[in-house]
């Protein structure tokens, strides 16, 4: 995958000193079909962002939705009066797709599709790029935006505060940051939330169905069981999770998101695409089929979510499986895994919630 | 670019005593008047002012705060100089004149900003030309150490382009005259804080600029920040609402001055409300 942010400047499309407007039909992303659906529907110019209230958003920070290794050194090494006149002088280079950008583009599909479906309804995903980046990087970041014809239209500067408060004040359902800390104050507050890294390879994936992958413990479900698992052993947790099959787990910081995933799935099915949905969710867990899984379907049932396809590995690695998936994004609480599957190119996202954080000697 | 620094002098700002100190407080018995809206916006300048002057002892770049009073009875003219003093708020001139005559006296001293609670107030003085923002109360919330200013990215990033969205939120085409106009009134005020900020890092400022596009799209808030670059200031924070309502961000920004170039209803859009 190009990494080198200059190389991603084609030929003779180099930017121009004002910014394009998306109107320029200069499309170079990969949803053309969609795109051309979109456009006989005469409409020119560009649909209104929905009411926070209404949509689900999603905070993305800067640093995961593109590449900025260079400029992340040069703040480390010079910083941040130096980074800033860096990223001035760069202003017009737009920055590599990052992290989260494959995430993002699936979102934008997903929502083409429901205004398609739903022309007045307001129950759509909203991106909104909130970065504690000053807002002399703000020119470059919405020239590299309209680069890669992204809709996102709000954006939080906080020029070096905590994005924290403004996440409340958007109404976030999900925060994506490279910053663990920010993450971890997020979730404090009741936001999901996850942390991304830069893979050293991407897999491939589709470009016609958000696929969204969730661990069970300690992300859709709270960190009871796995807290029983690292104090008493493996039998004890087995022994445990039998005796209380039937009393509901606890929730965990992605299952509002889950939820309001199967919300906007029930909209697609509704109108008889059922088995051709946009969105499609996975639960890939280490607990068992036959034993501790059950505990985690009878939750789910209860909570009254639906998820696709539930993979109980029994312990077995994540990797192979994630590779058979390819999720656009996969949250897990534990580094190992997240490790794991960014060894295999998989995009995955670390939740930094419960037990499982005081034991990161496996890194 | 303009070389601005012949022009650098202090940034003579006006305020009424009315929104200095509480006047419909019940209290009238003591010598003293309590304290109202501006009264942390008075502080975070006198912050902004001890800055500056640490760096360069002779600099005259800074704020100078004028009241201005009217129709005020001798007793509550003295009593409004007894409290100025009182709380070091470090004001020396104080101009009384009657009500009609705000605009002329605001004029005739040179005032580079007006700053108001009363939004008719500050639409005629930008009417007139002169640069005006609101002060925004946030019930004593702001802390003094940092004086914060919010600039609209709709007025000073409007042009033919961005008209199309705006009308769509239901602005008229009276109010899209007045950005034009608004938006030049502000060159001076905003080369002469960019002046001030230049003078601070990038953290640890006691000014603090952030810029807020309500309505327009993201290009808008592009040509914003280029324009105020130009003009000499680029500011810290950037915000671009899209049609979001705008209370909950600033509650989150807490700003002193918000300059919307006489756009009512900054909280919500004109067709919201």
């Amino acid at each position: 995958m190009n990494l080198d942010p200059v190389q991603v400047m084609m030929g003779p499309d180099s930017m121009p000193n004002t910014c394009p407007t998306t109107s320029n039909g200069d499309s170079k992303g990969p949803w053309e079909d969609s795109k051309d659906i979109h456009e006989n529907d005469g409409l020119t110019k560009k649909p209104k962002s929905p009411k926070p209230e209404n949509a689900v958003t999603i905070a993305v920070s800067s640093r995961v939705l593109f590449r900025t290794d260079i400029e992340q050194k040069v703040y480390e090494e010079k910083g941040v009066e130096e980074y800033l006149r860096y990223q001035i002088q760069h202003e017009n280079e737009p920055l590599a797709p990052g992290p989260a950008f494959p995430f993002v583009k699936a979102l934008e599909t997903v929502n083409i599709q429901l205004r398609e479906l739903y022309p007045a309804s307001e129950e759509l995903f909203d991106i909104v790029l909130v970065t504690y980046n000053h807002a002399h990087v703000g020119v470059r970041l919405i020239n590299t935006i309209n680069y890669h014809n992204l809709f996102i239209e709000r954006f939080c500067m906080t020029g070096g505060s905590s994005p924290i408060g403004y996440l409340k004040a958007w109404q976030t359902n999900l925060y994506l940051s490279a910053d663990a800390q920010k993450v971890q104050e997020a979730l404090a507050e009741g936001i999901a939330a996850a942390t991304m890294f830069m893979p050293d390879k991407q897999m491939e994936v589709s470009e016609t169905q958000l696929k969204v992958a969730f661990d069970g413990d300690a992300v859709l479900f709270s960190d009871e069981s796995e807290r029983i698992f690292k104090a008493h052993g493996l039998d004890k947790f087995f022994e445990h999770e039998r005796e209380n099959e039937n009393t509901l787990l606890d929730h965990g910081p992605l299952k509002g998101f889950l939820e309001l995933l199967g919300k906007l799935q029930k909209k697609f099915y509704a109108k008889g695409h059922r088995l051709d949905c946009p969105i499609r969710t996975y639960l890939v867990t280490a607990r068992s089929a036959a034993s501790s899984g059950i505990r985690a379907l009878k939750t789910l049932r209860a909570w009254g979510l639906e998820i696709d396809e539930a993979l109980f590995l029994a312990g077995a690695p994540k990797g192979p499986m994630l590779e058979k998936i390819r999720p656009h994004i996969y949250f897990d609480d534990q580094m190992f895994h997240v490790e794991g599957a960014a060894e295999m190119g998989a995009i995955a996202a670390h939740v930094p919630y419960g037990i499982a954080q005081k034991y990161t000697n496996k890194k | 670019m303009e070389d601005t620094k012949d022009h650098i002098g202090p940034l003579i700002t006006a305020l009424q005593y009315n929104d200095i100190f509480d006047l419909d407080s019940t209290q009238t018995d003591t010598e003293l008047l309590p304290v109202g809206i501006a009264f942390s916006f008075i502080k975070a300048v006198q912050s902004v002012n001890q800055r500056l002057v640490n760096q360069i002892s002779t600099e005259s770049l800074g704020f100078e705060v004028i009241l201005i009073a009217r129709e005020g009875s001798e007793v509550t003219k003295e009593k409004m100089v007894k409290s100025v003093n009182h709380y070091g708020l470090g004001i020396s001139k104080f101009y009384f004149c009657k009500n009609e005559e705000l605009i002329k006296t605001l004029q005739s001293h040179k005032v580079k900003l007006f700053l108001s609670t009363n939004r008719d107030d500050i639409d005629k003085a930008l009417q007139a030309g002169l640069a005006a923002a609101l002060l925004y109360d946030q019930l004593g919330q702001h802390g003094f150490d940092k004086l914060k200013v919010i600039f609209s990215g709709d007025v000073i990033g409007f042009s033919e382009d961005s008209r199309d969205s705006l009308t769509d939120f239901g602005f008229s085409e009276t109010q899209l005259k007045t950005f034009k106009t608004a938006k030049m009134c502000m060159k001076e005020f905003v080369s002469l804080i960019g002046e001030m900020r230049r003078r601070f890092g990038r953290e640890d400022s006691p000014l603090c600029t952030c810029l807020i596009t309500a309505w327009g799209s993201r290009d808008v808030s592009t040509s914003a920040l280029k324009t105020l670059r130009e003009w000499g200031l680029d500011v810290d924070e950037a915000f671009c609402l899209a049609g979001a309502p705008c209370s909950p961000i600033l509650a989150v920004v807490k700003p002193h001055i918000l300059w919307d170039g006489g756009l009512h209803n900054a909280g919500d859009t004109p067709a919201q409300s």
